[in-house]
């Protein structure tokens, strides 16, 4: 969707409000516990205190403890405890309190919440929420810091999503909500509180797997998705100031995601620089590369530049070095255009 | 009242068939005959099994010779299609018990199109929605955290109903049975879980996988009664079960069961020849002694209502019948076609899936691929 269809989708049915992304999280999830008894919310700390990041706050005051409560801290069990009230039919929300607390969850994300479908062949199914803030750029070291999305979009039957925006976190998260799969999703913690936006007054969802045109462009295609998404934007304005039009591409989901946008845009501009702050080794990104090859190969007028995170552990005081930033994600661009 | 945390397994019958305490006023000759009736015809659907496999039907099977009265005296004392269960990879004799069809579970193991799961996963990992009986998982422990959250959904919802998890004394070691006990435990949810310990995980004896005394120990742990069974003896496993599973059911929270049983046979195909690997053959012996299908036996003869010879073969020779049955109608119906491989995995197939999916349809037919 772009900036204008969001506008025109708002302008239809009344007015907007500005607010941040975290408020965009709290309000969705709000609302659909407004609309649907059947969704719970728990984890380590989302009760009382509203979870580290008050992403819960006040939910339990106004829904009950029955309803949004604290676990014992164990992720096997939040998740694994996920899978089971999905089975039996409610529609939880599982908060991981960071994306790298996720392992002790791993097997039961991975061997129950992906396949139980699959295997039972849907007589039994998991639709559910595991939310987890992700990603670096707050001083976290690399224990509070890592973008660990691309272990789970190895696994099929997860879908895997990552907002940039208020609007867009507010819909995906309902979205995610409303479908009858698991879905993984990513809030990138350093957007939090930097990442305002308008938001429709009115109820909306943004369909899982539809990238975001942030901006059009023709010279070159700038894919990214999550807490990156703001560098991407410095970076085009950096080229648009040299008289380089960039087009910007936020992702929004990585399973599914929209392999037509983003192949309509390079076969347009024939350049693109995919951007993540993840490890490079098998980051996503490479599978949109590779796509893109496979697909766009005559349009490529250069190679595909891929911005990613080291193959280190996320590193505490060197932080900013280590993230993609704008500097980084312009010589990439610099370099595709003057191939 | 069934006392928790008792030193010895509860047993209301001796190895030799004398009720060792009155016999509940329940367990008439009619339901003992019944009740032997399951364990017979499970032990002889495990011998078939065996006979497929080394015809090369299916490719995996794993017995539960032994362990008969844990798995039919638990069916027997929970309400079934009503509460939930969570099983793992023996319980095929729990779900015979359970009154999932011979068909369903031989399909299963066989992979063919009559496979209610559609031949997604190896043989013997089953799932009956009419029984509530859920999808069975290779990875050990992986059902005990979502068994603690069916339990809670259950209590979120007002209803009635239970959810039982079961597993081997091998995933006790599992994080995911510490974490799924301690979730249940801390939710006070109406969950029963039942340690059916055969005494083996494969080749690793209960001695290697703990220094815990006993498993039903370790329910003190996390805040809920451990009750320890003769898991041989149907009369205690059934008494234990339905007091213990009512008592689940009437609010007061999660309880563990250990049915202290024995895996006569090997652990699957994979290792045929446990005795000369890794247990003796007097060990085996020592349990043949104490088997929970003769101990009915003789329970019957004691009361003056022996099993004849002529009805034992009758049990065995149907269930034979039965099998062969259903192994002919379930080949009959062929094995699923390639386009399972993409079905299920979402709740609709998704673009990069199609794209996949017309890739192996064009494969399959024989044009570009």
């Amino acid at each position: 969707m772009t900036a204008t269809q969001d506008r025109q989708e708002q302008g239809a049915v009344g007015g907007t409000r500005t607010i941040n992304l975290i408020q965009a999280v709290t309000e969705a999830i709000a609302e659909e516990m407004e609309r649907d008894n059947r969704v719970v919310l728990f984890g380590e700390d989302v009760g009382a205190r509203g979870g580290v990041f008050m992403a819960t706050a006040g939910l339990q005051e106004r829904f009950g403890k029955h309803r949004v409560f604290d676990t014992p801290l164990s992720e096997a069990s939040i998740v694994g405890a996920a899978v089971g009230m999905a089975v039996r039919g409610l529609r939880p929300i599982a908060e991981i309190q960071f994306a790298d607390y996720m392992g002790p969850g791993f097997d039961q994300i991975i061997s129950q919440a992906a396949k139980i479908r699959y295997r039972s062949a849907g007589q039994f199914t998991a639709p559910m929420v595991i939310r987890t803030p992700s990603g670096g750029g707050v001083k976290g070291g690399h224990h509070h810091s890592q973008s660990p999305e691309s272990y789970y979009t190895h696994t099929p039957g997860l879908k895997v999503v990552m907002p940039s925006t208020p609007y867009d976190a507010k819909g995906l998260l309902k979205a995610a909500l409303r479908g009858e799969d698991p879905v993984i999703y990513f809030e990138p913690k350093r957007l939090y509180r930097a990442a305002k936006g308008e938001v429709p007054d009115h109820d909306y969802v943004v369909k899982l797997g539809e990238a975001a045109i942030r901006r059009e462009g023709d010279d070159l295609s700038l894919i990214g998705y999550g807490g990156v998404m703001p560098d991407l934007e410095k970076a085009a304005d950096a080229l648009a100031a040299e008289g380089v039009s960039v087009e910007v591409i936020d992702l929004r989901s990585l399973v599914p995601w929209d392999r037509d946008r983003v192949l309509t845009s390079v076969q347009k501009t024939g350049r693109a620089v995919l951007v993540s702050e993840a490890p490079r080794i098998s980051n996503f990104m490479g599978e949109v590369a590779y796509v893109i090859q496979e697909q766009a190969f005559d349009s490529l007028t250069a190679p595909v530049g891929q911005v990613a995170g080291f193959d280190t552990p996320y590193p505490y005081v060197q932080d900013k070095v280590y993230l993609p930033g704008p500097n980084r994600i312009v010589a990439a661009c610099v370099q595709a255009l003057n191939y | 009242m069934i006392q928790p945390f008792t030193p010895e397994p509860i047993r209301y019958v001796a190895e030799d068939g004398t009720p060792v305490q009155p016999l509940p006023a329940r367990f008439t000759p009619e339901l003992l005959r019944e009740l032997h009736g399951l364990m017979l015809q499970a032990r002889e659907f495990d011998r078939k099994l065996i006979t497929l496999l080394r015809q090369g039907r299916t490719t995996f099977y794993a017995q539960s010779s032994g362990m008969e009265a844990t798995q039919v005296g638990l069916a027997r004392s929970i309400r079934v299609g009503h509460d939930w269960v969570w099983p793992y990879y023996r319980d095929h004799t729990l779900g015979l018990a359970m009154g999932v069809p011979m068909f369903e579970l031989i399909s299963q193991c066989l992979g063919t199109n009559s496979d209610t799961c559609r031949g997604r996963q190896m043989p013997h990992h089953f799932a009956a929605q009419a029984q509530n009986f859920v999808s069975i998982s290779s990875s050990i422990a992986s059902q005990v955290p979502p068994a603690a959250g069916n339990a809670m959904a259950q209590k979120y919802l007002g209803v009635d109903e239970i959810t039982v998890c079961t597993f081997g004394d091998g995933a006790t070691s599992e994080g995911d049975w510490y974490a799924g006990l301690n979730m249940a435990g801390a939710a006070q949810a109406p969950a029963l879980f039942v340690c059916e310990n055969n005494q083996w995980a494969i080749s690793t004896s209960i001695r290697e996988q703990t220094a815990s005394e006993t498993i039903h120990i370790k329910a003190k742990a996390y805040g809920m009664p451990g009750y320890y069974v003769d898991g041989n003896d149907i009369v205690a496993v059934m008494e234990v079960m339905t007091a213990v599973a009512e008592g689940v059911r009437a609010g007061q929270g999660p309880a563990l069961v250990e049915c202290l049983t024995y895996r006569v046979g090997s652990h699957s195909n994979a290792d045929a020849d446990a005795e000369k690997h890794y247990r003796t053959r007097e060990e085996v012996e020592e349990w043949l002694g104490r088997d929970p299908i003769t101990r009915v036996e003789k329970l019957l003869e004691q009361l003056g209502h022996p099993v004849s010879a002529e009805e034992r073969a009758e049990i065995i020779a149907r269930t034979h019948r039965e099998v062969d049955e259903q192994v002919l109608r379930a080949e009959a119906t062929g094995q699923p076609d390639w386009r399972i491989i993409f079905e299920d995995v979402y709740a609709d197939v998704p673009d990069h899936l199609r794209q996949q999916e017309a890739f192996l349809r064009a494969e399959q037919s024989g044009g570009p691929a």
